[in-house]
């Protein structure tokens, strides 16, 4: 049996004690991508932080292939999952390459020098996301896609069995969006990566997930495949939409919902 | 690999380049702290003198008693004061942060004054360690207040003017004891209490070596999570970084160095935050494990640099080191405001 791979048994998140999404049941196993879709503020990022660990859950379990996630030292967690934030970061005078080799952390000795496996893997990473072209230009000063694209390569040379994204497809355009979420296929069905992330596109979030976790506080609203999840009846109501706004033919909301009826 | 190897070359080029230029600064400059003073040598008397051992020529106590010692206090007390900067830079991720200008080190200044004139009193010499704890026990204090304020307020200019409030009400309380002092304590008190390098002598060595070494030793081991900590708290966590451990880690060593230095030589201004900056600026990078060992002997080299002016300038008038230091660092801390302006 492959225990890789995350899952969570009856968890609540919230802050400070205060549930804000309550029994969420999850099962992430290795090659499968599942992405959560629900209106700003449901609490998606919530969710992400407290199965990335670093927001306490107020109750419940989470399980990082196969062992209870606080039974984890910080450094057996880095072994097994990486993640990807939205927030923005401010950096000082570090090329794109030292941002991609900080994700080698888990892997180095005590002063965290670059052996050349190391240097391999984030070769392999950059190469994957297309940023070795970047490698010494500062990180301040690429575009915001291109930031996002080293991040990922960050998270991916950590090797991880278990991949967590907040909105990785945000300051993106649509070829980078695209590109991205080819990558993100690729690791999962090549590497057998487990993805879990949030993504605001609708129509991405359909075409490149295995499952779609539909957050709407304070449970779970739904979830299921992509063609159980988008239809109009579970989207209209996950954005409090007026009936028929979503059209299933082409993934897209309508503005005239009304007289297409 | 012969790709990236061969990104790696220009960078590894320039750092050896710095380093190789820090070592020669800090011969150059120790060279001139042993000739230059009210006594006039030759760079072959200080040879000589060393070379001479046990003899008492006017050269050779000169340079043993005074000018030795002090030299290597500026270099180790420089040295710290420059970790003890890169340290709370990272920690409130600001890069105008350091020990003189967060309170840190007036809160240091503040229990030494307290515990030489109350616990002391004027007979005794205070012994090397109990300046060291009690200037520890202080910077602590100073440090708590301003962990207090930076949890409330999220904002890097507040955190500073706080940090400077926190100085001023420990500096002021300072003067206030000051003020009670017995007449022999006040005029070494005063030196002291402005930062001064003046009147190290080899027990004062023997104290500070051991503490500024090993808390430097601890801070170079620490780069790897402080680089980890340069892309942002959820980030290191994230790469396994234990952050609470981290955080006590920082807070300690920075406390330790920044009492260190001012047990010995008084709050000295603006090292902190310049040399950190002014060397990474020079490497290019701000990765810990380049930027650590350099700071130090960057730090190393600004000190003695502005000791030299600091006895010279008006000499036979010493003026405080502080003084000199606010001079040349100043600038430097305000040319990094006007660049983050721009940047935004």
């Amino acid at each position: 049996m492959d225990e890789r791979g995350l899952a969570c048994d009856d968890l609540s998140v919230g802050y400070d004690g205060a549930v804000l999404i309550e029994q969420i049941e999850l099962e992430v196993k290795p090659g499968r991508i599942v992405t959560l879709i629900g209106p700003n503020g449901a609490g998606k990022s919530t969710i992400l932080k407290t199965l990335a660990g670093s927001l306490p859950s107020v109750a419940g379990w989470v399980y990082l292939s196969g062992k209870p996630l606080d039974e984890l030292t910080s450094h057996e967690r880095a072994l097994e999952m990486s993640v990807m934030l939205t927030e923005r970061l401010t950096t000082e005078l570090l090329t794109c390459a030292d941002i991609v080799e900080a994700g080698r952390y888990p892997h180095t000795g005590r002063l965290g020098v670059l052996d050349d496996d190391d240097r391999a893997a984030v070769d392999e990473a950059m190469r994957l996301v297309a940023v070795k072209d970047l490698s010494d230009r500062d990180f301040m000063h690429v575009s915001d896609g291109q930031r996002q694209r080293v991040l990922l390569a960050r998270a991916i040379c950590q090797e991880p069995a278990v991949l967590l994204l907040d909105e990785p497809t945000s300051y993106l355009d649509i070829k980078y969006q695209i590109d991205l979420l080819r990558i993100l296929r690729t690791l999962a069905d090549e590497k057998r990566v487990a993805i879990v992330m949030s993504l605001h596109e609708l129509q991405l979030a359909r075409i490149v997930s295995d499952e779609i976790v539909c957050i709407k506080g304070p449970r779970v609203f739904a979830s299921g495949t992509p063609e159980e999840m988008f239809v109009p009846q579970v989207i209209d109501e996950l954005y409090d939409l007026p009936a028929g706004c979503y059209d299933p033919a082409t993934g897209t909301v309508t503005l005239s919902a009304e007289k297409s009826r | 690999m012969t790709a990236s190897l061969q990104t790696q070359r220009p960078r590894t080029r320039r750092i050896v380049a710095v380093y190789v230029s820090l070592a020669i600064a800090l011969a150059v400059f120790v060279v001139l702290n042993a000739c230059i003073g009210s006594t006039m040598l030759a760079p072959a008397d200080v040879v000589g003198a060393l070379a001479g051992g046990g003899q008492k020529t006017v050269a050779a106590q000169v340079i043993w008693d005074i000018r030795l010692p002090r030299l290597i206090a500026a270099i180790l007390l420089g040295g710290a004061l420059a970790l003890a900067g890169f340290l709370l830079q990272t920690f409130f991720n600001n890069p105008i942060a350091g020990p003189y200008i967060l309170g840190i080190s007036s809160g240091a200044k503040f229990v030494v004054a307290f515990v030489m004139i109350f616990v002391v009193g004027s007979q005794a010499q205070m012994s090397s360690w109990m300046l060291v704890l009690s200037a520890f026990i202080g910077s602590t204090i100073a440090m708590v207040f301003v962990l207090l304020v930076s949890r409330r307020i999220n904002s890097m200019a507040m955190l500073i003017v706080a940090g400077v409030m926190i100085g001023y009400i420990a500096s002021a309380a300072t003067d206030f004891l000051i003020t009670f002092a017995s007449d022999q304590n006040i005029v070494n008190l005063r030196n002291w209490s402005l930062g001064s390098f003046s009147g190290t002598n080899w027990a004062d060595i023997a104290g500070m070596t051991p503490v500024v070494l090993a808390a430097s030793v601890a801070t170079f081991l620490l780069s790897k999570p402080i680089g980890a900590f340069q892309l942002g708290e959820n980030y290191a966590q994230s790469m396994g970084v234990n952050i609470r451990a981290f955080r006590v880690a920082l807070v300690v060593l920075s406390s330790l160095l920044a009492a260190v230095v001012t047990a010995f030589a008084g709050p000295i201004s603006f090292v902190g935050i310049a040399v950190p900056h002014l060397v990474k600026r020079f490497l290019g990078t701000s990765k810990p494990l380049i930027v650590i060992p350099a700071a130090f002997l960057g730090g190393g080299i600004f000190c003695l640099f502005c000791d030299l002016i600091a006895r010279c300038a008006f000499a036979p008038t010493e003026i405080s080191i502080s003084t000199v230091t606010a001079i040349f660092g100043a600038p430097v801390v305000i040319a990094i405001l006007l660049k983050r302006k721009r940047g935004r």
